[in-house]
């Protein structure tokens, strides 16, 4: 099994090449926000060093958010097409998921790490207990009332640092700011090899909340911004 | 745009192209740049409907939705297997890198160049424009040249002179809004429905195109356009004659409109001694435009190509068409391109200069 991993929920942009035996390179680059611009030259260059074609993959994963919704249509958007014109399954991630299990590659309890993604507009998405939740960040501590020792990690933690660390826990590094590629890559390894792998015309993105509806005049190039009659 | 510095020119024949510019997500396989063997269009219009107008979050979730289905569905019209092993079944895939909505664009460019890198087939960005000039040549690949083109839609107005693929000159553009964007504002300002071109087509069946006179804007010395005082005249003529029909001023615009446009077209075509003019975009479906652009051009004794209604509106055949020959005079596009929401005729990246 080897698995192509996209990662661009976020301003970053990463790819990785894993298979059972863990994973063999990731690349991750900090930029904010070139997802269209990135993601393929570091596909290409991804698969380049660990040393396969791209006809030799036997899957792929994407990140499917909660997270910036632009960067997550470009990576699933990517992994589909990739996926549909070689024949393979894919297997979507959430990016709660891969943060989680980016904190507890790193050291931490299980049960003790809560990610927290940024939805933007006052609005965060957590993971706890399994348990995806969003709101702001005042219902996830109610949610949590009472815990102790937790580790907060992702976005969402860092831009609500002041109100997350204290008695409930703390934030953890600028490491896990950012959904892990490896960890997308493993999880994605072990949903293909469990038998969750899915057709990629059904990988959707995780939005959270319904399509903001306001109409666009200026559809294309030259007609200027007019709003109504 | 990037271009690849690979300088090898391309030698293939056949294109797979992806269009989702706006609310249209489109795939199709076209053959030595005019000959279609498939076009398939999945049309979102029913979703922005009943918000008047297009809501580009609503465009982009759809075409993440639809652009693996519309490719497969294209690939397969064509007698191809987009998951065959070994050689990719095109020798090429395109797609709209931009005008068009940001959102919309990067899930067709981001789609395409995955099916250009599984494949190991070059990748070519299309400028949206450039690929409704080549609707007249995927109907009539017998068009003879120079040709001027009128390209109206909802968001585009051009007069553009073609001397053959790859060869423009912009000689005209509007100076406010689209003749599309008038249809749709007048015709919801009417109460006649979204989108408005069909809308108004269909009220003006019933009206009398002389029962207003609306002023047309006349641009001296320009092949430019405008709509906003049109758009106005109708508002403002309307609040003083409450009890007019509305299938008389849906008749009386849309004529006004026609007129603004031909007269330009035609003094276009003269000027620069065309031998034919071509009808482009989703406004080249108005049935008075296209009755009175036949008329106008046996008049003149000008060959007028007015492409079917499919080939007028978006679809992704005509960026197949503007793909090749682009691949074949500049070669592959980088796979590091970006989505270019505003890309214009005359900027870098663009073929679109004026020759
Ligand atoms: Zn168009």
């Amino acid at each position: 099994m080897r698995l192509l991993a996209l990662e661009s929920a976020t301003g970053a942009v990463a790819v990785a090449v894993a298979s059972e035996e863990g994973v063999l390179v990731e690349l991750t680059v900090r930029a904010a926000r070139r997802h269209l611009e990135l993601v393929h030259p570091l596909v290409a260059e991804a698969l380049s060093l660990a040393g396969i074609t791209v006809a030799e993959l036997d899957g792929v994963a994407a990140d499917v958010g909660p997270g910036l919704f632009s960067g997550i249509r470009v990576g699933v958007s990517a992994a589909k097409a990739l996926a549909a014109a070689r024949g393979l399954e894919v297997a979507g991630i959430t990016s709660l998921e891969a943060l989680a299990h980016g904190a507890v590659a790193a050291g931490a309890e299980p049960a003790e790490v809560v990610p927290v993604v940024d939805l933007r507009r006052g609005e965060v998405a957590w993971q706890v207990g399994g348990e995806v939740g969003h709101g702001p960040v005042a219902r996830l501590l109610e949610e949590l009332a009472g815990r102790r020792g937790l580790l907060f990690c992702g976005d969402g933690a860092r831009r609500y640092a002041a109100e997350l660390s204290g008695r409930a826990g703390r934030v953890a590094g600028e490491a896990l700011a950012t959904p892990p590629v490896a960890s997308l890559s493993v999880l994605g390894v072990a949903a293909l090899c469990g038998g969750r792998g899915i057709d990629p015309v059904e990988l959707a993105p995780l939005y959270l909340r319904e399509a903001d509806a306001r109409i666009n005049w200026t559809t294309r190039h030259d007609s200027p911004a007019r709003r109504g009659l | 745009m990037g271009e690849s510095s690979a300088g090898a020119a391309f030698a293939g024949r056949r294109v797979l192209a992806l269009e989702t510019s706006c609310d249209e997500t489109a795939a199709a396989v076209v053959d030595d740049g005019h000959v279609v063997v498939s076009s398939v269009v999945s049309s979102q219009v029913d979703l922005h409907a009943r918000y008047g107008g297009v809501v580009p979050e609503v465009a982009s979730r759809a075409h993440t939705e639809l652009i693996v289905p519309v490719v497969t569905e294209a690939l397969a019209a064509a007698g191809l297997d987009a998951t065959g092993r070994g050689a990719g079944p095109v020798d090429a895939v395109a797609a709209t890198v931009g005008p068009g909505l940001v959102g919309a664009l990067l899930v067709g460019v981001s789609a395409a160049k995955s099916y250009a890198m599984a494949w190991g087939v070059p990748f070519v960005g299309v400028n949206h424009l450039e690929g409704h000039l080549y609707a007249s040549l995927l109907e009539d690949p017998e068009l003879a040249y120079p040709v001027v083109v009128l390209l109206v839609s909802g968001g585009h107005t051009l007069l553009v002179r073609m001397g053959g693929p790859g060869r423009y000159a912009v000689l005209g553009r509007t100076k406010d809004d689209a003749a599309g964007e008038a249809f749709d504002k007048v015709s919801r300002y009417l109460g006649l429905g979204y989108p408005g071109g069909p809308a108004i087509d269909k009220a003006a069946e019933r009206g009398e195109p002389d029962a207003v006179a609306f002023p047309r804007a006349r641009l001296p010395g320009t092949f430019d356009f405008s709509f906003s005082g049109l758009k106005t005249a109708v508002v403002n003529y309307v609040r003083a004659h409450p009890e007019v029909s509305s299938e008389d001023v849906a008749a009386s615009f849309q004529r006004a409109v026609t007129d603004a446009l031909l007269e330009k077209t035609f003094e276009a075509a003269e000027a620069t001694r065309a031998v034919g003019l071509c009808l482009a975009g989703g406004v080249a479906a108005n049935s008075e435009l296209r009755r009175r652009a036949a008329e106008k051009g046996e008049a003149a004794g000008l060959r007028v190509f007015l492409p079917s209604r499919a080939m007028c509106t978006d679809n992704a055949a005509m960026i197949a068409s503007a793909g090749y020959f682009r691949l074949r005079s500049k070669g592959p596009t980088a796979l590091d391109a970006g989505a270019e929401p505003s890309l214009g005729f005359n900027e870098p990246g663009s073929s679109l200069s004026r020759s």
